[in-house]
């Protein structure tokens, strides 16, 4: 096990989380029950999940690292490789299919350059499908940042695409 | 009792019983996968699958999972089910490779005999296959996870049942792994499981590699030697070399699961330098030539100087056939009766265990479902592996285990630890105040208590308090049992042999008498204290004889070398911890093996009519020699067991069966001596047996060097700075066995007011089991 | 359209998110003030069995029956957790009802709590319903804040801490053994049953898991009364109201709070306002993508469990998902099928193996590869992957293979004898 003294840990969490995390875990009689909120934390902060957060966060609960990276790998949504700073969620479940996504999901790999599982060349961009949003309502849709955007049409991809390319370059 | 029908034929089986199990009571094979006997039903593989006709709910079940009723009818090939295995040996196919003729499980792999058995046969699907990276899990576990079926029982093998925490499962759908984090060694002690328990051979015995096909083998039903426990194994061996050990089965020992150790510590077998031939000074002899030379010298001797001048040796790690024919030796030669252990504390010990604990000696079974084990003065990880196993299962259960050792004794479980120092655990066991009393009566509240006691740290006085607590938290309903945890193999069927008022090697020798020194399977130099005396006393002997199959420094030595065979190479019994007699049958023929060590080396090539090497001949064969009775091994036990009645069970005794208990003893009285002072100024040494290199076999066992740990002492870290020491700095500690020189390591889990050593290979000089020890502690020495 | 009666959607503005103020002056917590103090928890428990509320995440098992086991009055600690994964395709009702008013959720909680006497609650909310669970934590402050939640609860005693978890994707974690593994901390394999949560729940201790929109319903069956709620269903056998969520091939794609009972052809033609394109209506789940299709012979077919059931279908979540007269079905199932197979936690050999066999032949018949062999082999797969699974996963994934079987084996033929998708340009 990897104590948290031994490691550099900044570039993984804000210092206040990570203090908040350490005490909480020493006060709940089920500190694994955080792994999930540890992981996301990091993610959120760093953008993925390297290994030494999955070390970091096995520091912070008392857990070997391979328990954590158990629990990594079986989410979807833990990155435990780069991505780009905005991660394209295009829903292909059958709402979003039957409102036409596969259009949506090819001007996106056009329009981008990359296919699903890249990360564009300038470090913006991460295009990944994704199982049903919970948004089927306004579907064809993505989620990025948590946030969804639907129903899209190629004009409303550029329109997205321009204004995230606004966001990052800012 | 339950009453069910299954495929037409009725059985009568107990409740809490499984349709898998009654089935099998029927001899009725279900094909199954993810179940196994040690590990439970998890019902993932969909293998087993049955028809219940009967009940609220009937249809398709999983015959792991589903308790037996009063008055079920289940079928068990009727077209349902039969078609759904199918479907099930094919889905699990999907992604298999077809490398069985490469495959290092191939004529031993589950999968294929269950897909067989499933009637799949033909592949339909034409998609996709996945596949995987390895990992490098270190020397001992090969990965190939192309070949994975998903059964989860690696996982359970490793993180459940054995508690390593470095292994798990990883991803999700079709793409689930089992490995580590990251690539490197395996660190639990029973990582070896993992073989035996994967059904496929995606973990296979790297060591065990590219050697042999499963069927090329030869095997035969053993018994480990490299600890008290007694695990059974199943060796395997060919060309004369031994090429592997796997788990054998015996419920009320290991069940299906062995150490480390035991699996790959092997290698003393084949070593380069095990001594092979016969030498009478530096000459080699034959083996009758050195034998008829040995008679000679008996009765020459016996003659010249008396019957105490020769004096014959046994130890703990030769079989009770050995050691029960040295004393027909010693007889038959009029000499004196022989020493059959020289560490004459162990010897007590053992003895304490073979007859004043006999009628409450706990099996590991029954440790498996107490509710409460007391540990006193045992690392079990050191001591006796599969013990820390039977440990965690009783946790699993819901038990407790609560510890008292001096060391930073690691266990695969939770358990109540308390770090005391040898004296102060005497202490606690000669009366304990408020403490012992509240332990006292934690066992007699327990439904099942049970107490594990190290005979080595606790010596001869802490086992006769541990006899009288457990006399004393016993009652109508129950016995408190003890499980001792002695040093070698056959520790407990040495002691039961020999009479309690026999002298010391060491007092023997001292009385300047013995002239000759004849040592069967023993090394007294590594395996008793007092090497520097008994060294000394060597120099005054007239000869000294070794009959031996490890290059120990005292086979070197001899006047007169004879070699033997390591229980491999042998048939004979060893009485483990538990008073259990456990058969073992030869594996295999000595002989140099005929295995290349490198590409294009050629194997030993001499032109003679006997095989290389093959001189080594059992212990008891060349002593049955020796005194001109050669007498098949059924002829001995006859004969031993009318000297020794409480070994009846010899008679009838197979090997690969779980072994008989030896019938009880009545306790005998015992005066206990008050506790010794600890001297002023000095801390207490507690030397211990390595985890690897402890035992004498697991020291010419090259396999194991990864896992071996360079020595050092270890002191608390309030201690060190006591001392002016700090972590990583070379110490020197004045024993009563001689002052030696290594670094010291900070140990914040150990007890205060101690140093401790582990006995190994790189440290030989102290040897566990002594007794209470002191020593003085001071900074010096040359940093290594 | 016929206004017909809100109580979860009661103060929905679309757009909007009603907290705490808004939702106490539209009765919010009223609910839970009768209950706790006029009613023991065993009358709630009763008369939640008694207004024959069925769960909504999916099963429609009677919560009442699933209290009625639940140890209540048993010592020690005790979990009531609320299932809001919600990731089944078609499926988005408690992400909009959470989006509007949290505190509908907030106060069911609580209430359902006294009623199982759990000292502890959880919301276990999917990944993406990140704005939720804000509106979800707000809410929990805000009702902790007014003595609604805490320790002694409007000065009755009864003790309840919430929280809210967040989960990070995966399907599976909606089941409900799998979602307590997924709160350990445990890797979130669904949980072999006997013994039921009820009995060794969250960390061994009894538990309860329950939809988000089951136990939005609690309060209105207490302000309500178990008769008034059953009668608010247009079928004797339903009960309550239902959020039905439209997708799909239909022009308006919402979710409405509709009567249990309402039929097909209302919810298409009136809420959804019929079909996109002005094409026609071919086929629709009818609740999620585990439920068999329903087509146009089912348009006047009472959506209730029971009528569906009764015509080899599931009402599942009521997720609507409308496909018109130019989708290839066997497109469809494949779609829903890749969802399941990529879904699979990896357990059991028919999910994890199995539904790769099935996703394959699917992608041979729908690429036009397929053989009458493919045919036979995909009826084989649904024979032997339904019912014979560790978990209800693969058994749903079995639902549009059936309803294909079923309904559009003609279309499978036609593939196969065209020797491509006959919907293909
Ligand atoms: C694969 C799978 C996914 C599920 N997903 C959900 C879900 O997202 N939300 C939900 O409430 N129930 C879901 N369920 C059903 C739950 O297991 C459980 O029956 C339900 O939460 C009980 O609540 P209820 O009785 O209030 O409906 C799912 C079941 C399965 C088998
Ligand atoms: S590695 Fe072996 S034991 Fe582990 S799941 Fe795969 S087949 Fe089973
Ligand atoms: S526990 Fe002892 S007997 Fe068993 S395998 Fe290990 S060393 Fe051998
Ligand atoms: S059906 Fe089996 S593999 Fe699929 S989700 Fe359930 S348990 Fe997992
Ligand atoms: S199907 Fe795309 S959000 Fe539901
Ligand atoms: S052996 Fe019964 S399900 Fe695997």
């Amino acid at each position: 096990m990897t104590t948290i003294e031994s490691q550099t840990t900044s570039h993984l969490l804000d210092q206040h989380i990570l203090a908040d995390f350490i005490q909480h875990a020493g006060e709940i009689e089920h500190p694994r029950e955080m792994i999930i909120d540890v992981l996301r934390a990091i993610q959120l902060h760093h953008g993925w999940v390297p290994d030494d957060g999955v070390e970091l966060t096995a520091a912070i609960l008392g857990l070997t690292p391979v328990e954590v990276e158990e629990i990594a790998t079986f989410y979807d949504k833990i990155f435990r490789r780069p991505v780009g700073r905005f991660v394209i969620h295009l829903c292909d479940s059958v709402c979003c299919w039957t409102r036409g996504a596969d259009e949506i999901a090819a001007h996106l790999q056009k329009t981008l350059n990359i296919e699903f599982g890249q990360t564009t060349a300038d470090g913006l961009f991460t295009l990944l499908p994704s199982c049903c949003l919970g948004c089927c309502g306004i579907a064809p849709a993505v989620m990025i940042k948590q946030q969804f955007y639907g129903p899209l049409t190629p004009e409303k991809v550029d329109e997205l695409i321009a204004t995230l390319r606004q966001e990052g370059s800012a | 009792m339950l009453t069910l029908t299954i495929d037409n034929q009725t059985i009568s089986i107990p409740a809490g019983k499984t349709i898998l199990e009654a089935a099998e009571a029927l001899g009725i094979m279900v094909p199954h996968f993810c179940y196994h006997k040690e590990l439970g039903a998890v019902g993932s593989c969909r293998m087993c699958a049955v028809t219940v006709h009967t009940g609220p709910m009937p249809g398709v079940k999983m015959a792991c999972l589903i308790a037996v009723e009063d008055g079920m009818v289940v079928t068990t090939g009727d077209e349902t089910v039969a078609t759904f295995r199918e479907r099930v040996g094919e889905w699990l196919m999907l992604n298999h490779p077809h490398d069985c003729p490469v495959c290092d499980e191939g004529g031993e792999c589950q999968l294929q005999e269950m897909t067989i058995s499933s009637g799949h046969g033909i592949r339909r699907y034409q998609g996709g296959k996945g596949t995987y990276t390895n990992q490098d899990l270190g020397p001992f576990i090969a990965q190939e996870m192309n070949r994975c079926i998903q059964c989860y029982r690696c996982a359970r093998t490793y993180k459940d049942y054995c508690g390593g925490r470095d292994f798990g499962v990883m991803g999700s759908r079709n793409r689930v792994f089992f490995g580590r984090f990251k690539d490197g060694m395996l660190e639990s002690d029973f990582s070896g499981n993992l073989v035996d328990l994967c059904p496929t051979g995606v973990f296979t015995d790297r060591t065990f590699r590219f050697k042999s096909r499963a069927w090329d083998l030869e095997q035969a039903d053993s018994v480990c030697p490299q600890c008290g426990v007694g695990c059974a194994t199943i060796p395997g061996g060919r060309l004369r070399e031994l090429q592997r050990v796997r788990s054998g089965d015996n419920p009320l020992v290991n069940t299906t699961f062995i150490c480390d150790r035991g699996r790959f510590g092997s290698g003393y077998a084949n070593h380069p330098e095990r001594p092979r031939q016969a030498r009478q000074e530096d000459q080699v002899v034959s083996v009758p030539a050195a034998l008829t030379a040995l008679e000679t010298q008996i009765r020459a001797t016996v003659k010249q100087h008396g019957p105490e001048a020769v004096l014959l040796v046994g130890s703990d790690r030769a079989s009770l056939e050995t050691n029960w024919l040295l004393q027909r030796t010693a007889k038959h030669f009029g000499c004196r009766v022989p020493v059959l252990n020289a560490h004459r504390q162990r010897h007590q010990t053992a003895q304490m265990a073979a007859f004043d604990l006999s009628e409450r000696l706990a099996s590991l079974q029954d440790i498996r479902s107490s509710d409460l084990v007391l540990v006193c003065g045992v690392d079990p990880l050191a001591e006796a592996p599969l013990l820390a196993l039977a440990l965690r299962q009783a946790v699993r259960k819901g038990g407790r285990v609560v510890l008292y050792d001096p060391r930073p004794v690691e266990l695969p479980c939770d358990a109540d630890r308390v770090a005391v120092s040898p004296l102060a655990l005497q202490e606690l066991l000669a009366d304990g105040g408020v403490e012992g009393r509240h332990l006292r009566d934690l066992l007699s509240q327990a439904k099942n208590p049970m107490i594990v006691a190290g005979a080595d740290l606790l010596g001869l006085a802490g086992l006769q308090n541990i006899q009288k607590w457990a006399e004393k938290t016993s009652n109508k309903e129950r016995p408190c049992l003890v499980y001792p945890v002695l040093a070698g193999p056959n520790s407990f069927g040495t002691a039961l042999l020999s009479l309690p008022e026999q002298d010391d090697l060491l007092t023997r020798l001292a009385s300047g008498k013995v002239k000759m020194l004849v040592c069967v399977d023993a090394d007294p130099l590594l395996e008793a204290p007092e090497g520097e005396r008994f060294a000394a006393a060597l120099t005054r002997l007239e000869q000294l004889v070794v009959l031996d199959y490890l290059p120990t420094s005292l086979s070197r030595h001899a006047n007169l070398f004879i070699p033997t065979c390591p229980p491999v190479e042998d048939s004979g019994t060893f009485i483990n911890n538990e008073g259990r007699l456990r058969r073992f049958q030869r594996v295999l023929k000595p002989g140099l093996s005929l295995a290349r060590t490198a590409p294009g080396e050629h194997p030993p090539r001499e032109f003679s009519l006997d095989t290389p090497g093959s001189d080594p001949q059992p212990a008891v064969l060349l002593l049955q020699r020796l005194i001109g009775q050669e007498q098949p091994l059924t002829e001995v036990h006859r004969q031993l067991v009318l000297e020794q009645p409480r070994l009846a069970a010899l008679v009838s005794l197979k090997a690969g069966e779980a072994g008989v208990r030896v019938a009880p003893a009545v306790a005998r009285p015992h005066s206990l001596d008050p506790l010794p002072e600890q001297p002023a100024q000095t801390l207490e040494l507690v030397v211990t047996p390595a985890r690897y290199g402890g035992d004498l076999f697991s020291r010419y066992a090259p396999k194991l060097e990864p896992r071996k740990r360079p020595p050092c002492f270890y002191l608390h870290p309030d201690e060190l700075q006591a001392h002016g020491l700090k972590d990583g700095d070379a110490a020197v500690v004045e024993t009563d066995f001689g002052s030696f020189t290594l670094p010291v390591r900070s140990q914040p889990d150990m007890a205060l007011g101690c140093v401790l050593v582990e006995n190994s290979e790189a440290f030989p000089q102290l040897i566990p089991g002594a007794g209470l020890g002191y020593c003085v502690i001071s900074a010096g020495g040359a940093n290594e | 359209m016929s206004q017909t009666t809100q109580l979860l959607f009661k103060n929905r503005v679309p757009g909007k998110t009603v907290f705490f103020k808004d939702f106490c002056a539209n009765g919010g917590y009223q609910g839970l003030k009768t209950a706790i103090q006029t009613m023991s928890p065993l009358e709630i428990r009763d008369l939640v069995k008694a207004a024959a509320l069925r769960g909504r995440g999916g099963a429609g098992f009677p919560t009442g029956v699933k209290w009625g086991f639940f140890p209540a009055d048993k010592p020690g600690i005790k979990y009531l957790v609320c299932n809001c994964d919600e990731m089944e395709p078609g499926t988005y009702k408690d992400g909009v009802l959470l989006g509007a008013d949290p505190h509908q959720l907030v106060e069911g909680m609580i209430l359902s709590a006294f009623a199982l006497q759990t000292q502890v609650g959880y919301i276990f909310i999917r990944y993406a319903y990140e704005k939720q669970a804000e509106n979800l934590r707000r809410a929990i402050a805000e009702a902790t804040q007014a003595g609604y939640l805490g320790k002694n609860i409007l000065g009755s005693g009864f003790d309840f801490e919430l929280h809210v978890h967040g989960s990070a994707g995966r399907y599976i974690l909606g089941e409900e053994t799998a979602l307590l593994n997924g709160l350990e901390g445990i890797r979130p394999n669904p949980r072999l049953k006997p013994p039921f949560p009820a009995v060794r729940g969250l960390f061994g201790q009894p538990t309860t898991v329950n939809n988000v929109e089951t136990i939005a319903n609690i309060p209105h069956i207490v302000t309500g009364g178990a008769q008034w709620f059953k009668d608010l269903a247009l079928t004797p056998d339903g009960s309550g109201t239902k959020l039905f969520g439209l997708s799909g091939h239909l022009n308006r794609t919402e979710c409405f709070e509709l009567p249990v009972g309402i039929s097909l052809r209302e919810v298409i033609e009136t809420y959804g306002q019929g079909m996109w394109k002005n094409k026609q209506f071919k086929a629709c789940l009818p609740g999620g993508a585990s439920t068999p299709f329903l087509t146009r012979e089912h348009l006047d077919v009472a959506l209730d469990f029971a009528s569906l059931e009764k015509i080899g279908s599931r009402f599942g979540t009521a997720g609507v998902t409308a496909f018109d007269d130019d989708t290839c079905m066997v497109a469809v199932t494949l779609n829903l099928i890749r969802f399941f197979a990529r879904e699979s936690c990896g357990w059991c050999t028919p999910c994890r193996d199995g539904l790769t066999m099935v996703r394959w032949i699917l992608e041979m018949l729908e690429s036009g590869q397929g053989t009458p062999e493919h045919l036979e082999m995909l009826k084989d797969q649904l024979k032997n992957i339904s019912g014979k699974s560790f978990c209800a996963l693969a058994e749903g994934a079995m639902g549009p293979v059936a309803g294909l079987l079923t309904h559009f084996e003609q279309e499978i033929v036609d593939h196969i004898k065209g020797g491509r998708c006959p919907f293909s340009k």
